[in-house]
């Protein structure tokens, strides 16, 4: 008997904690999640893409080693590739033309460490355009499984 | 008067040293993302508290060489646990950990001390990339400085090697908008009590043991989760069970990062269900 209520009274403790935690998510969460309305739609629309774009640019723009990259590329239309393709992974009115990953990115020498600083500018990006943090999760998680196509020819 | 002195030179220097590291900018750190370190597992390794995981200390990459320090205390009814310890992680392949654990039995008297030396390879993948998540396997030499103790409880040995294989993945925009971080790891273990009560008994040996936890990134600094190590029950001398915590990791930076816990370790060595909180610190470079 003792032992019963010692385990009821552990397990409803966990109860009150674990529910107290959903609520404060949830309360946060809600504000921000709308699971009718598209990634595109949450993030802010194109205005809000092509902003992220640009503040990734200038970010890649200085850090010496990873805009060495991009030395041969046109800004212009790296940036319209860019944020296209944002626009096509968030579900927006937008379709991707550009090169697969893979063939973007061949043999350009680019490591593991590389592949962390751009996923951290991109973040860093998103937040100053005032991105929510649920979708600025959302679009990294979409983003996520190109790492393999990325690192797949170098 | 003198030993005053030196220790408040020492905490000067402890406490400059910190907020160094709290200054410091992320261009010194590894490059993998804020908080794939983990942090420190009680038996030295990158891991959730109670259990290693299958990712690597510290932020280092591919090119990259990390170094980790903890200090961790552990208070429960009739026990203080304190873990000091320290890892390598070199270029996000192999992990090396060392650890010393002293476990003062504050209610039957006297203490138990460890060392423990692990080494972590992993074997492929990625916590947040690779969609067939990170696997890990790791083993962990212990050895108990006095196992007088452990002897006398009906321990058969006073060394011992837990081998184990981990699996560690984040769920992006998993939970609430949320991600979530799911790690599994299976051991290979002799221990009792984590070691402190020595290696196998008469009830049993080296035996398969789960562990698990689940955790919420609620914001990219702050995880709260729960974890789960089932344990052996190889002393009928002393009755074990299985442990398991809630805890709250804050990472300031990559270099420094805050847990908190209520554990639950169930009864040890004879006394009653064992309950208390968890603190540690760990700086990474």
């Amino acid at each position: 008997m003792g032992l019963l209520n010692t385990t009821l009274k552990s397990t409803s403790r966990s109860l009150l904690m674990a529910s107290a935690f959903i609520g404060t998510l949830l309360l946060t969460g809600c504000a921000q999640h709308h699971q009718h309305a598209t990634l595109y739609e949450r993030i802010g629309g194109q205005p809000t893409i092509e902003a992220v774009v640009e503040n990734l640019l200038y970010r890649i723009a200085d850090d010496e080693e990873i805009v060495s990259y991009f030395a041969n590329s046109n800004i212009d239309l790296l940036a319209a590739s860019l944020a296209s393709q944002l626009c096509d992974v968030s579900d927006g009115p937008c379709q991707y033309e550009g090169p697969p990953m893979d063939r973007a990115h061949q043999t350009m020498g680019i490591t593991d460490a590389h592949f962390n600083r751009v996923v951290e500018y991109l973040d860093a990006a998103m937040v100053e355009e005032g991105v929510p943090l649920a979708a600025r999760n959302d679009m990294l998680g979409r983003l996520a499984p190109m790492y393999k196509d990325v690192m797949r020819l170098q | 008067m003198r030993k005053n002195g030196s220790s408040k030179q020492r905490t000067i220097v402890a406490a400059a040293a910190l907020s160094a590291l709290l200054a410091a900018t992320p261009s010194v750190a590894g490059s993998r993302i804020l908080g794939t370190g983990a942090v420190s597992a009680i038996e030295g390794a990158a891991g959730g508290g109670l259990s290693p995981w299958a990712v690597l200390s510290s932020t280092a990459s591919d090119d990259e060489i990390g170094v980790t320090a903890a200090a961790t205390r552990a208070w429960v009814d009739d026990y203080q646990l304190t873990v000091t310890g320290a890892s390598v992680n070199l270029h996000d392949r192999m992990e090396f950990s060392i650890a010393r654990q002293t476990f003062e039995l504050s209610t039957l008297g006297g203490e138990l001390e460890q060392d423990i030396y692990g080494a972590k390879v992993r074997l492929f993948g990625d916590v947040l990339y690779h969609p067939l998540v990170v696997w890990s396997a790791g083993v962990m030499h212990q050895r108990l400085v006095d196992g007088t103790v452990p002897t006398a409880l009906g321990a058969d040995d006073v060394n011992g090697t837990d081998a184990y294989l981990s699996a560690s993945k984040l769920l992006f925009n998993a939970f609430l908008g949320r991600n979530v971080l799911l790690n599994a790891t299976l051991r290979n273990t002799s221990a009792n009590q984590g070691g402190l009560l020595g290696f196998g008994g008469d009830q049993g040996g080296h035996a398969w043991m789960a562990e698990g936890s689940v955790g919420v990134f609620v914001t990219p600094n702050w995880v709260v989760g729960t974890e789960y190590r089932q344990k052996p029950d190889n002393l009928s001398a002393a009755d074990e069970e299985d442990w398991q915590s809630v805890y709250s990791a804050y990472f300031f930076n990559k270099h420094v990062s805050l847990t908190g816990a209520w554990l639950d370790f169930g009864d040890i060595a004879g006394l009653p269900p064992q309950r208390g909180g968890y603190l540690s610190l760990q700086a990474a470079f």
